[in-house]
């Protein structure tokens, strides 16, 4: 669906990302995760198109990024970035309807209505809205966006992808609890899905594969075991993880005294 | 298509036409100098309205006004229903005036010229316009002006600057082009700053290299900046002669500065000031003076 | 319409009739802009022109005046005011709406610092610079001019803002603050060059009239302000994908870069060659669109022609009460376009809310 091959990117002289290659495949939810900094924010934004890459190419569905007109690519994948701020006050429902523009003047408009109700009911967040945007707090904008993309996929042709910056940060647990299953949802009807997550069990939670990031570079890019194994992880957050009963990830905060 | 089908239905022509058929009686006159001509012509009771500039005779005060001369309003105008609408040739803007001939309104635009032959052939074009024989007027206007050709040429000119306002920063001061600028040559002075069109900020330094012996300015500014010392202590004034020989002479701009039919005894008056016991022949009072 | 229908609530369904509403709005100011005036008209004088201009029957002698009245002088202006108005509004709401500032107007883009200039330029200078040019342009020297100064100044302020191919939005906002700078600047000097009487012509400029429309102006204003105001109704879908981000709008297909220059390519031909015929006037471009998302949200299908429609509104208004307030003479255009728009501007603010 969505590949990088070696892809370089540069800010002020320095690498954010280096020599990254992954594939995000349909049918997948693929977690991108790593200390601050590591360049999993800019891993997902150089996959979306908002960066230029400095060296190596993304490629969606084979062709270059580049080469994809801006529609086209937006009636295949959609992002969910950490914060959205509107220019001007609008409802949730205007905001989660904004989706639908890539498929204005197209046979899919007929959806328009339906894809926006779906999308709302999925994300969960349909008693929202007639709330205005700016009143809603971090959390349940999070999910509006989350409805905003749904509702940009509903109908696309081929399977879709959905890139996802913390799409959790903001949510409480029952919530990022929904927003986790709906991700395998989505996964098992087809859509390609990256989520940056920060928390590992999340991650271990939702992942079929697990992207590491550190420094820039891509430590390790497999199944879960094998991506956030142990003595990967003391070498990421320079501290000690620990396996707890019954699955799950603890990190060992007292390691380095209290 | 509106438009061009009135036109080619003549409103130009037929709406202009009363005009031509008898002595226009409804008459908008802008510009101070015009309305002063048309008052001196003694036809003033048929004036309408009058524009801002326009301040003598105590008359126009209680007629309709149309506003500033560089600002005027083409549906104004025809809503007065006049039959000419004298204009001086400063009055606009441009493009005003075009839509105001356009609609064919009565309009005759007056030259302008700040000399005393120009002041005759002013009075003659409003004369022209309204029908009556503005030949005595212009007539006497031209001598009064021309008895002081020889008498105040024969005067020493006196070194003078026109300031204009002083109340921030420094004075703006005429440079050649104004009216004052002519008024101070027809009346004896030498107008001591000549590098520059119009009114300018004069720095103190200008001002003191240029060593005017004598100010003139116009009463009501005098009195806003507070009188003779206050004006003085305007830096750039400070460092002139003028602090020594306290000359600050103040006239009334809209009498001594339109150039209308009073421009002969305002040109008296201003040489009287700047060369006090001149042997200059006295002016006769005049009905427009 | 279907996206306003998919998120249907009572308000929103409301709001789709804004449109026709304004359009009525529009039609009933100018109505009044062309029967309203200081120089009254008859009800037989208007039939009299209204039949002469069917061809139904030659105007009759006594009504001449106000057939011109009605033909020469109002109706160009009227219409001149709706298209000049008309502009600014739809040329406010883009701006507002590409730099996601509610203090953006198209001001901001040098366009009416660059017209402002080069007409202020050809006030004191045109006669003695462009000498012989200025007699065979006469009337055009100024509106040209005003318009050539407009766009120069936008296209200045967007090649300054556009680094390695970005015109990122706050480089474009400094970018216009220093070309305004210096626009302004090169005022001040060519002020300090005028006389006495070019200093009131140009104070008069820089505060608006519309007391110089006519016919032949129209065409001009029809095309250089009426298309590039339809174009910016027809970028609404972009504009509103702008409202979430730069970036969000290219993750949901926009050509942000394009949609960027080819709307300050049009906010600025609107407002160049409509402050090239009319001077400046404030107010109409910062504050309608306000106006229009307070009572109708900020969804660009309606605020672009909603802008438009409302632009043009008041300043059919505001200009019938500048000729008629202080007649015979006429009150500066754009100075009533605020006193008008200000207070009900507050008024709506204080009833509504910002965040509502």
């Amino acid at each position: 669906m969505i590949g990088a091959d070696s892809v370089t990117v540069r800010a002020g002289g320095r690498a954010l990302l280096a020599d990254v290659s992954l594939t995000l495949n349909p049918g997948e939810v693929l977690a991108v995760v790593g200390p601050n900094g590591a360049g999993k924010s800019t891993l997902l934004r150089a996959l979306a198109g908002d960066l230029a890459v400095a060296a190596g190419q993304v490629r969606v569905e084979g062709r270059a990024l580049r080469d994809w007109r801006p529609i086209d690519l937006a009636r295949r994948r959609a992002v969910v970035s950490q914060h959205v701020a509107l220019g001007f006050p609008m409802r949730a429902a205007e905001v989660i309807a904004l989706g639908r523009l890539p498929w204005h003047a197209t046979a899919q408009m007929a959806r328009d209505e339906a894809a926006v109700t779906l999308a709302m009911e999925q994300a969960g967040v349909a008693h929202l809205a007639e709330r205005a945007y700016a009143t809603l707090s971090g959390g349940e904008r999070q999910r509006v966006q989350v409805a905003r993309a749904l509702a940009q996929l509903d109908g696309a042709a081929a399977p879709a992808a959905l890139l996802l910056d913390e799409p959790t940060a903001s949510l409480d647990a029952g919530h990022r609890g929904q927003l986790l299953r709906l991700l395998r949802r989505l996964a098992r009807q087809g859509t390609a899905v990256l989520a940056v997550l920060h928390d590992l069990n999340e991650a271990d939670f939702v992942a079929d594969r697990v992207a590491m990031l550190i420094d820039g570079r891509l430590a390790a890019c497999g199944g879960v075991a094998e991506a956030l194994d142990p003595t990967l992880l003391q070498r990421a957050y320079g501290l000690p993880f620990r396996m707890v009963a019954g699955g799950g990830l603890l990190p060992d905060f007292a390691a380095g005294g209290r | 298509m509106i438009g061009r089908r009135v036109l080619l239905a003549g409103g130009a022509a037929v709406l202009a036409a009363p005009a031509r058929a008898e002595t226009p009686h409804r008459i908008v006159a802008v510009g101070g100098a015009v309305t002063e001509c048309v008052f001196a012509l003694g036809v003033g009771d048929r004036v309408v309205a009058v524009d801002s500039t326009s301040r003598f005779p105590a008359a126009v005060r209680g007629l309709p006004q149309i506003g500033y001369m560089r600002a005027l309003a083409p549906e104004g105008l025809i809503s007065l229903n006049a039959d000419m609408m004298l204009l001086s040739a400063d009055a606009g803007p441009a493009q005003a005036l075009a839509v105001l001939r356009a609609a064919g309104a009565p309009i005759r635009s007056i030259p302008e010229v700040p000399t005393g032959d120009g002041i005759a052939a002013k009075i003659r074009a409003v004369a022209d316009a309204l029908e009556v024989d503005g030949r005595p007027v212009a007539d006497t206007v031209l001598a009064d002006w021309q008895s002081l050709d020889a008498p105040i040429a024969a005067l020493r000119p006196v070194r003078t600057i026109f300031v204009l306002s002083a109340s921030r920063g420094a004075p703006l001061v005429s440079g050649a082009g104004t009216l004052a600028a002519a008024m101070l040559a027809a009346g004896g002075a030498q107008n001591v700053v000549s590098g520059y069109n119009g009114y300018r900020p004069l720095s103190a330094e200008a001002a003191a290299q240029i060593a005017p012996e004598a100010v003139v300015i116009m009463d009501h500014v005098l009195q806003e900046i507070g009188g003779i010392d206050a004006l003085l202590a305007v830096p750039a004034l400070a460092v002139t002669p003028v602090v020594r020989t306290r000359r600050v002479l103040a006239i009334d701009g809209s009498y001594v500065l339109s150039f209308g039919p009073r421009a002969a005894h305002a040109r008296r008056d201003l040489a009287m000031l700047l060369h006090p016991g001149a042997p200059l022949p006295a002016l006769p009072a005049r009905a427009w003076t | 319409m279907s996206l306003a229908l998919a998120t249907a609530s009572p308000r929103a369904r409301g709001r789709v009739a804004m449109l026709p509403l304004g359009a009525a709005l529009l039609a009933a100011a100018m109505l009044a802009g062309v029967l309203l005036g200081p120089a009254p008209v008859t009800m037989g004088g208007l039939t009299a022109t209204v039949l002469d201009v069917l061809g139904i029957a030659p105007l009759p002698a006594e009504y001449v005046r106000d057939a011109a009245v009605l033909g020469v002088i109002r109706a160009p202006r009227v219409l001149m005011a709706a298209l000049v108005g008309a502009g600014l509004g739809a040329a406010g709401a883009a701006m507002q709406g590409l730099f996601r500032n509610p203090l953006a107007d198209p001001g901001l883009i040098g366009v009416s610092g660059g017209a402002a200039l080069a007409a202020v330029t050809a006030i004191v200078l045109g006669s003695s610079i462009f000498g012989a040019a200025a007699g065979v342009m006469g009337l055009w020297l100024l509106p040209v001019a005003a318009f050539v100064g407009g766009l120069l100044a936008t296209l200045m302020m967007a090649r300054l803002g556009t680094v390695q191919g970005v015109a990122g939005v706050a480089t474009l906002l400094l970018a216009g603050v220093a070309v305004n700078a210096l626009a302004g600047a090169l005022t001040g000097v060519m002020i300090f060059m005028a006389d006495d009487r070019q200093v009131r012509d140009i104070t008069f400029w820089t505060l608006g009239s519309l007391a110089g429309s006519r016919w032949a102006h129209l065409p001009v204003v029809a095309v250089l302000v009426g298309l590039p105001t339809l174009a910016l109704c027809a970028l609404a879908r972009p504009f509103n994908a702008l409202l979430l981000g730069e970036a969000e709008a290219f993750h949901l297909g926009v050509r942000v870069e394009s949609v960027k220059r080819l709307a300050l390519t049009l906010a600025a031909v609107a407002v160049a060659a409509g402050v090239a015929f009319t001077g400046l006037i404030g107010f109409v471009g910062l504050v309608v669109p306000h106006l229009v998302r307070l009572g109708f949200g900020a969804d660009h299908r309606l605020v672009l022609p909603g802008a438009a429609l409302l632009g043009g509104t008041l300043l059919v208004l505001a200009d019938l009460l500048a000729r008629s307030l202080a007649a015979p003479a006429e009150l500066p255009v754009g100075v009533v376009t605020a006193l008008l728009g200000a207070p009900f501007f507050l008024w709506l603010l204080r009833r509504r809310g910002m965040g509502a």
